[in-house]
């Protein structure tokens, strides 16, 4: 149920990876998992709070170069469907409280593919104002050095 | 790099505020006077002039002095950095992606025996 994308506002990110849906459902759902990839090194995620059903609150800390964990995201589940969609907001916390700050909403979907799983990402974002806010916290991802990083992972791993 | 960091904080620093928004949108239509911009707003005109130093200091706006008027108008290169922030944000989730294919990839290697 996405409706019309905003080509300015919205962005979507599909993959096909080569796993059952299941494995990359668990990597997405198990809080231990999640740590290891949501945030690239070497900062460091911990996930306070994954209650995975609507209305559930989703918060993460970070720590940069291991340092004190400081908040992350502050958000909470829209909609849980089995192995093939979790929907989440920061424009609320748990139980439907109103957040402080508002700036995106994500719809993570996961559907069987020949090679192993489609899955895509389709985040929608508030407009102009909110993103200096987003920019901070998109900082604290390390997206400006995200490809270096990357690269680093590649080479340890092969 | 950090640079570009800083100038792109200053871009949106000065779309966090009404007041300099609505001053953009008005430039939008066309250059005008500072009186004539700061006419809608309830505001000593050093406090409004605050804002509009913001904006030209953030590269959002121009202005020129001819006579006693001085004369504002919209600059096009901030919004380009705007439209940078998005692929920003897509570099960002492009990044979670790979990380978890990776992460998946890595769990079911371990999971075959070898």
């Amino acid at each position: 149920m996405i409706q019309s994308p905003n080509p300015e506002l919205d962005l979507t990110i599909s993959r096909v990876i080569k796993a059952p849906r299941s494995a990359v459902w668990s990597a997405w759902t198990d809080p231990g998992s999640f740590e290891q990839w949501w945030i690239p090194a070497p900062a460091k995620c911990k996930v306070v709070d994954m209650d995975l059903r609507p209305g559930g609150a989703f918060t993460t800390r970070i720590s940069e170069d291991g340092g004190d964990f400081k908040p992350h995201l502050s958000g909470c589940f829209l909609r849980i469907d089995d192995l093939e969609r979790i929907v989440f907001t920061n424009a609320l916390v748990g139980g439907w409280r109103p957040a402080e700050q508002a700036f995106m909403t994500a719809i993570i979907t996961l559907r069987d593919h020949p090679m192993g799983t489609d899955y895509a990402a389709h985040v929608m974002h508030k407009n102009g104002a909110d993103r200096a806010m987003h920019q901070e916290m998109g900082f604290h991802d390390g997206w400006g050095t995200v490809a270096e990083q990357l690269a680093r992972l590649v080479e340890r791993r092969s | 790099m950090e640079q570009y960091h800083q100038q792109l904080d200053r871009v949106f620093q000065a779309l966090a505020d009404p007041t300099r928004r609505a001053v953009l949108g008005r430039l939008g239509q066309g250059p005008a006077s500072i009186s004539e911009l700061a006419q809608p707003f309830d505001m000593a005109l050093p406090s409004f002039m605050k804002h509009i130093h913001f904006l030209e200091d953030s590269g959002w706006i121009r202005t020129r002095k001819e006579g006693r008027v001085r004369t504002c108008s919209i600059e096009k290169k901030p919004f380009a950095a705007v439209e940078a922030w998005l692929s920003e944000q897509r570099a960002l989730w492009e990044g979670r992606t790979d990380r978890l294919e990776r992460f998946v990839a890595a769990s079911q290697q371990q999971e075959k025996p070898e």
